[in-house]
């Protein structure tokens, strides 16, 4: 437990350095830079002046989704497939969250609703994938980009032609007030909806660890030869594998909806949500493939994004730098790894296990 | 000191042992704290150009390990390795066969979606195209013409039995030239025949100047294929002897420590009442034509049918047929009067049918897994170990330690400990603990104590006719006619997907069966 928290802890700070020593490269104060967006996200811990804490609760709010699409890789990963379609999946939670919007309900009913709109639409999406996995042998990497492009452009087909907003063309119409997480600090975009991945994450945890479904998951994960001794069906937990990963990640773009204040709805060209998807694998690798890993990397990866783009603005160090650091802390988390899987493969199968005969 | 060795005169100098081919000076190796021993501690081991040098021990006593460090599998904690007398580091087996030591593991270490040639090219650090296919397949077909190990080197590997992998190890290694062998207890797989070929072979390559390391349990091997033979007991060398010098019953006193009576001790079979009813079984695989042609025994309740043959005639699909592994092409299985011809793998679980794999490491447990989640792999959805779908975890502990003791299973955490670092001694006795435990109506087992020690042997064996005894039926797959022929009722002799002839155990000896298994009717 404590090593791989400790080799994420390194990779950040091999990250961070990585990032200043491109900053000095191409000219910045990296310094300047870190301070900028270290004061933005963490400046209101200090110094209680108005408005200073709007960094740390944007920070949060933009952790909210990254925790459910990092969850989905996470889960993947745990049953053996690389599931890199949250980014389709979280489309196709959007916009069954914008339509579930339609309906007329009480609030509560409304935001159990929506959803639920947006986690069956994301399940719905990653059906295929796992449909054409157990029936046809299709490699899940295939299908899912395939069907990412799909989700987007069908989705911005049903925004503009069914769910446009009249008086705003780039928008979609606004969740009902019946369905929105109400702003926990007006101006940013933290609200209530943020409990939820939390509760999920727990929930996940608990499924993985705890249960026979969980547990038949990640056998099937790591050994599909000794699952099939044991009697578990692979066709039907890798179906399983893909749609709970589908519903966190259609619950991710159902939250960016009823829980994105101040709009409360979806850009017609999805850029709401673009990139969640893509960002939870980050995530999932950093927060070690566990449940509560991926809180404390969504944060990670949230402060970050929010910092950064407020880099861009009170130092004059880029807003893309922080994708030189996202990317060095991928690398060095991924690097151990593929090395382990070459080396494994030069030597024909692993070499730790010995026959101690 | 220019004379050449004369690996056959007893009582060497100290300068002969300099100049030893292959030599360790105070090898360790260890994980402190873990274990409460080193697990080599401080070991000095040599082998000369010329002789068989035979490493004895237990299960975990260290010989694996040492033959590892030796051929550049593992690295050592502390000490020294010379070649021809200069120090080396050996980094990989790579080092290792590039100094000319090459090491034949116990469980193959082939890569299975690859032809054999294929996976010669995968050690050679080259491309097919320095290094053409063909030229390696010629060379393949040589090395086992002139060593009698037969193997196509065009089939893929994961087609290939067990033992037929095992030859194909050997080749690989072969392939190198090497002048130092280690064999890691290479006749586990084989059958008689095979064995004494091996060892014939492994003389003759002494006679060429080959050094050997022969790591074995089998007391008969040892005293045809040796030299000397050193006895490791929990990662110290209790003792070195020249053959002239070794007594069978010293070597096991080294190696245990005490004396193991040899008897085995059975109730008479009772009434007759079928377990498993197999019958006109056919199982045909894609594009090899029948795997089994027509074929029919009965195994009855408190009875252990035993099957002997060579590896490859049939014994993998014949246990996955019935456990539901493998499509059945035509016949009928039928357990505990039911059906189950086309019977899901959970299905015949349920039915009541343990079974002990072949293939542990791959298909017994999950290596990334604990111990704890490994007792576990068929018992998960049962009360008392989940209730509604939620593993009950002290329930689970402690039943998984209740088989950790009566297993003496060596393991340091059960939650903690990945399956992945246990012995396969180890691995095969949380297997045995979670699969006989219920004392379960039908038992198939497929060389269950392989690469076990001695005692553990013993102690299985005790197990099955106790388990016969309480009424299970078992069907034991084995090579070690030893086995098969000590603990059956009755004897099966298996070749080319088909039972020669099913003996009574009184009528059953090794002749008798080793021609059976050779498909010579009497």
């Amino acid at each position: 437990m404590l090593a791989p928290v400790g080799l994420s802890l390194f990779a950040a700070l091999v990250g961070l350095l990585g990032g200043a020593v491109a900053m000095l490269i191409w000219g910045y104060d990296p310094i300047e830079g870190y301070g900028a967006l270290f004061d933005y996200v963490f400046g209101g811990l200090f110094d209680a002046e108005f408005g200073n804490e709007w960094g740390l609760y944007d920070t949060l709010g933009a952790a909210v989704p990254l925790v459910l699409t990092g969850l989905t890789f996470a889960i993947g990963i745990r049953g053996g497939v690389f599931n890199i379609g949250a980014e389709g999946q979280v489309y196709a939670g959007a916009v069954a969250t914008v339509a579930a919007s339609l309906f007329v309900l009480p609030p509560g009913v409304h935001h159990l609703v929506a959803m639920a709109f947006g986690m069956i639409a994301g399940a719905a999406w990653a059906l295929p994938v796992s449909l054409l996995k157990v029936t046809r042998g299709v490699h899940e990497v295939i299908s899912t980009i395939m069907l990412n492009r799909i989700a987007l452009f069908l989705g911005m087909y049903v925004m503009t032609h069914f769910l446009a907003n009249p008086d705003r063309a780039y928008q979609s119409i606004k969740a009902a007030g019946s369905a929105q997480f109400p702003a926990i600090m007006p101006g940013t975009s933290l609200t209530a909806g943020a409990l939820v991945p939390v509760l999920v994450a727990a929930i996940i945890y608990f499924l993985l660890s705890r249960t026979t479904f969980g547990y038949q998951l990640r056998v099937v994960g790591y050994n599909a030869i000794a699952a099939r001794y044991a009697g578990m069906s692979q066709a039907k937990t890798v179906n399983a594998t893909f749609w709970l990963g589908g519903m966190t990640a259609g619950l991710a773009g159902s939250l960016m909806i009823i829980g994105g204040p101040p709009g409360y709805a979806l850009t017609t060209d999805m850029s709401t949500v673009t990139n969640l998807g893509f960002n939870g694998i980050g995530v999932a690798l950093i927060g070690r493939n566990h449940p509560i890993g991926v809180i404390f990397a969504a944060l990670f990866f949230a402060a970050l994004n929010v910092g950064g783009r407020s880099m861009d603005i009170a130092s004059d160090v880029p807003q893309e730098m922080v994708m030189v650091i996202q990317g060095v802390i991928i690398v060095v988390l991924a690097a151990p790894e593929l090395l382990r899987i070459i080396r494994g493969a030069l030597r024909g199968r692993q070499l730790d296990d010995e026959e101690g005969a | 000191m220019a004379t050449d060795i004369d690996t056959t005169e007893r009582g060497r100098t100290s300068s002969d042992l300099q100049r030893g081919l292959l030599r360790a000076e105070g090898v360790s190796k260890g994980f402190p704290g873990v274990w409460g021993h080193l697990i080599l501690d401080a070991i000095d081991f040599d082998v000369q150009a010329g002789e068989v040098h035979t490493l004895l021990g237990e299960n975990g006593a260290g010989k694996t390990v040492l033959a590892n460090i030796l051929s550049g599998f593992y690295a050592s904690t502390a000490g020294q390795i010379y070649i021809n007398g200069q120090p080396v580091e050996l980094n990989s087996p790579k080092d290792g066969l590039h100094h000319g030591v090459g090491m034949i593991h116990q469980e193959v270490m082939l890569a299975g979606p690859y032809t054999v040639a294929e996976n010669v090219l995968l050690g050679l650090d080259g491309s097919s195209w320095e290094y053409p296919l063909t030229e390696i397949e010629r060379g393949i077909d040589e090395l086992s013409e002139r060593y009698g190990l037969h193997v196509d080197p065009r089939a893929r590997v994961e087609d290939l039995a067990a033992g037929e992998q095992q030859r194909a190890e050997i080749l690989k290694v072969l392939y190198h030239r090497p002048n130092v062998l280690l064999l890691d207890e290479p006749t586990a797989l084989m059958t008689p025949d095979e064995a004494r070929q091996l060892v014939k072979l492994l003389r003759e390559m002494a006679e060429a100047g080959f050094g050997i390391v022969y790591i074995t349990h089998k007391m008969e091997e040892i005293m045809t294929v040796s030299d000397r033979i050193t006895v490791l007991k929990l990662g110290e060398i209790s003792g070195t002897r020249t053959i002239d010098e070794a007594d069978e019953d010293e070597l096991t006193q080294m190696m245990m420590g005490e004396k193991i009576p040899i008897h085995l001790e059975r109730t008479p079979m009772e009434a007759q009442e079928a377990a498993v009813e197999v019958s006109d079984l056919h199982v045909a695989i894609p594009g090899r034509g029948e795997a089994l042609r027509g074929l029919s025994f009965d195994l009855q309740k408190g009875e252990i049918l035993g099957v002997a043959g060579v590896s490859g005639n049939g014994q993998t699909e014949l246990i996955e047929a019935i456990t539901g592994l493998r499509e059945v092409a035509r016949g009928q299985v039928r357990i505990l009067g039911e059906d189950m011809t086309h019977a899901s793998p959970l299905e015949v679980i349920e039915q009541g049918v343990a079974h002990i794999p072949e293939k542990r490491r791959s298909m017994g447990v999950v290596e990334q897994m604990t111990v704890a989640e490994n007792m576990m792999l068929k018992d998960h959805r049962t009360d008392p170990f989940s209730h509604s779908g939620v593993l009950d975890r002290q329930v689970i502990t402690r039943h998984s330690q209740k088989l950790k003791d009566e297993f003496n299973l060596i393991a340091p955490d059960l939650w903690k400990t990945e399956t992945r670092i246990l012995s396969g001694g180890n691995i095969q006795r949380l297997l045995l603990g979670r699969e006989t435990w219920r004392e379960p109506p039908v038992i198939i087992a497929s060389h269950p104590t392989h690469g076990l020690d001695r005692r553990a042997v013993r102690q299985t064996w005790e197990l099955f006719i106790a388990l016969r005894d309480k009424g299970s039926a078992i069907l034991l797959v084995s090579e070690d006619l030893e086995e098969v022929l000590s603990l059956s009722d009755r004897v099966a002799a298996i070749y080319n997907g088909q039972f020669m002839d099913i003996l009574d155990a009184d009528d059953a000896d090794y002749e008798t069966i080793g021609k059976l298994m050779a498909g010579i009717r009497q």
